[in-house]
């Protein structure tokens, strides 16, 4: 490096770090800051600290978080007796199925919107986009009816099913992203013999931003679903996924608090997890998005 | 020729060249467009199949079906005969729960967005500044409500805040900030403190929304800004609002159509129906959660809700463009 460079760098860093001058109100926004993050993760504390807790020492505890006395098994109890491991296992089945199918049906119909034009482009384009602000919350009857028709009420394919039916958004997403692909780069393609179907895995890579949009919201989104796997499941108790079990968990015992925390406490960590594996590409493909 | 249909050449012509230039439009946005033909034919349909056999089945169907089924008293078993007519919507208009739950949805909704929008746009100008710390770190807090799912969300939350032995009580009270444990959950203050558990919830949804709207704005009209001595907040109002209109717009409805749809945590908090029952809860409730299971009119509650808000929307949609233009 020579020189010049260096010092062409140090005043670049010094540019945008300049640490005096914001030195004092980073340290304002610094305590208020964490301070609003702690009430902001007071919820997720108690659970926390309340899945280590004893039944009876909830109901004193008040606003501290601290067990007086660690109890471990709480976990384990939630996991193995209440079921949790059944409903983890739906929650993580039903997530990941309808991620990937909604991730790879929508990649395919954006890619063809965007690069081909035929009969009927414009009508998909404009009723996915019109149905993006119907705020009709009860498609669920039909749905319920439809998979009923099938047979396939009480399935997890039914569940997985109804949970890939949406994504409309996703279409539009990638829609406009493959748009902003320069054609050469198919020409190049053609040239070296790819077919349709090879055109479209070399433009996959480059759709990166939004493949990790649309894994990060159709997860969260699935792996929260209370509506549909309520409903689909009602008949077996063995289908429901941690929100729905969680919810049920309510009646079926006298509201076991720290076993409930517990259930929360295995529920979240996956999800956190998948968030802070694609939060790098997160805000870029959403920012791409809207740029169109 | 008439001075009539000289007129009217003159408009058909003038509509010819709108069509012309409509169309011109419509191939400009899709640069790429290509003849479609052969084998490339059979691929495109390969493609869109999927996913629209899935969208079809389970989201154009079912807003179809939905208005079928207004017109018909059926219970969701039976075969689907009972053919009424307007009779779904007639009693539905005489039904004082469900206007109390569509009132009830609207300033849910309302509420709801007013709070978080700003809010989350206050928190995302400043994680996205240079220059504070641990940005990423803030992020990940306000993300983090996010992935607990509403209905646990709700229970936690009856919990912290019940009078008795809830944790938010008793910091107030330990503090003295107020005599007497508040009953959050009751009639009174019931559908506020929903509001503010959902702001908790979905804020960092639009906080990442607002991230990605301001990276838009070009970072010269900043430094322009500051050599004119703007100060923080002037850049702001002049600069950074005027850029993320066109998107703050469509986060707008979007959040506006999502908060319409709330449902689980009205569910799951312990509160009198009363003061926070909601359209969706009430469908619900019509449709599937007891006999005698009244699906023709749930659905005809469900087209009576959409269209309305969908009139709503559209109507604020033309204003909001007519002022922008």
């Amino acid at each position: 490096m020579t020189t010049q460079q260096m010092s062409i760098r140090s005043a670049y860093f010094k540019k945008i770090l300049r640490p005096g001058r914001f030195l004092k109100y980073n340290l304002v926004i610094l305590i208020g800051l964490s301070l609003v993050s702690f009430l902001w993760m007071y919820p997720f504390l108690w659970s926390v600290f309340t899945a280590f807790k004893t039944d009876g020492a909830i109901w004193n505890a008040g606003a501290t978080l601290l067990p007086d006395e660690w109890v471990w098994s709480n976990i384990p109890d939630a996991w193995e007796k209440a079921n949790f491991s059944t409903y983890f296992f739906n929650t993580v089945l039903y997530s990941v199925s309808a991620t990937t199918i909604v991730l790879i049906t929508t990649a395919m119909c954006g890619y063809v919107l965007a690069r081909y034009r035929f009969f009927g482009r414009n009508i998909i384009y404009g009723v996915v986009l019109a149905t993006l602000f119907v705020p009709i919350a009860t498609v669920i009857i039909p749905q319920f009816q439809l998979v009923k028709t099938l047979g396939l009420l009480n399935t997890r394919m039914g569940v997985i099913l109804a949970l890939s039916g949406g994504g409309g958004l996703y279409v539009l997403l990638f829609t406009s992203f493959f748009s902003t692909i320069p054609e050469e780069i198919y020409d190049a393609a053609k040239i070296d013999g790819a077919g349709f179907v090879q055109q479209f895995r070399i433009s996959l890579p480059l759709a990166k931003p939004i493949i990790a949009t649309v894994v990060i919201f159709q997860f969260m989104q699935t792996w929260n679903e209370f509506n549909v796997p309520l409903v689909f499941t009602f008949g077996s108790p063995e289908l429901r996924n941690l929100a729905v079990g969680m919810y049920a968990f309510q009646g079926e015992f006298a509201m076991d608090w720290p076993g409930f925390a517990a259930g929360t406490v295995i529920s979240i960590i996956p999800v956190l997890l998948v968030f802070f594996f694609f939060q790098g590409y997160f805000v870029r493909g959403l920012q791409g998005a809207v740029k169109q | 020729m008439s001075q009539a249909s000289l007129n009217a050449d003159e408009t058909h012509s003038r509509w010819a060249i709108w069509r012309a230039r409509q169309r011109e439009k419509r191939i400009q946005s899709i640069p790429y467009n290509q003849r479609v033909s052969g084998g490339t034919r059979f691929w495109v349909i390969a493609f869109l199949a999927p996913f629209l056999l899935l969208y079809i089945s389970f989201t154009l169907w079912p807003l179809l079906a939905t208005i079928i089924y207004s017109l018909f008293e059926w219970d969701g078993s039976r075969p689907l005969t009972e053919f009424v007519g307007l009779e779904n919507y007639r009693s539905l208009i005489q039904n004082e729960i469900f206007w109390s739950s569509f009132r009830n949805t609207l300033v849910f909704a309302v509420l709801n967005t007013m709070i978080k929008l700003p809010l989350a746009l206050f928190i995302a100008i400043l994680l996205t500044q240079r220059w504070v710390w641990l940005k990423r770190i803030f992020r990940t807090v306000f993300f983090a409500p996010l992935v607990v799912p509403v209905a646990m969300a709700g229970l936690i939350f009856n919990f912290l805040l019940d009078p008795a032995f809830g944790a938010v009580n008793d910091a107030l009270t330990t503090f003295g900030i107020v005599d007497r444990p508040i009953t959050f959950l009751g009639a009174r203050y019931a559908m506020i403190s929903i509001v503010l558990i959902s702001v908790w919830q979905i804020l960092g949804q639009y906080m990442i929304y607002w991230m990605a709207a301001l990276q838009n704005v070009p970072e010269e009209l900043y430094e322009a800004a500051e050599i004119d001595g703007a100060n923080e907040w002037q850049k702001l109002i002049y600069v950074t609002l005027p850029v993320i209109r066109p998107i703050a717009i469509i986060i707008l409805f979007l959040s506006f159509v999502n908060a319409l749809k709330v449902f689980g945590l009205v569910v799951a908090i312990n509160a009198p129906s009363a003061a926070t029952r909601v359209v969706s809860s009430f469908i619900y409730n019509q449709a599937l959660s007891e006999p005698p299971f009244r699906y023709g009119f749930a659905s005809a509650a469900a087209v009576l809700f959409g269209v309305t808000v969908l009139i709503a929307v559209s109507v604020q949609g033309y204003f909001v463009r007519k002022a922008r233009d």
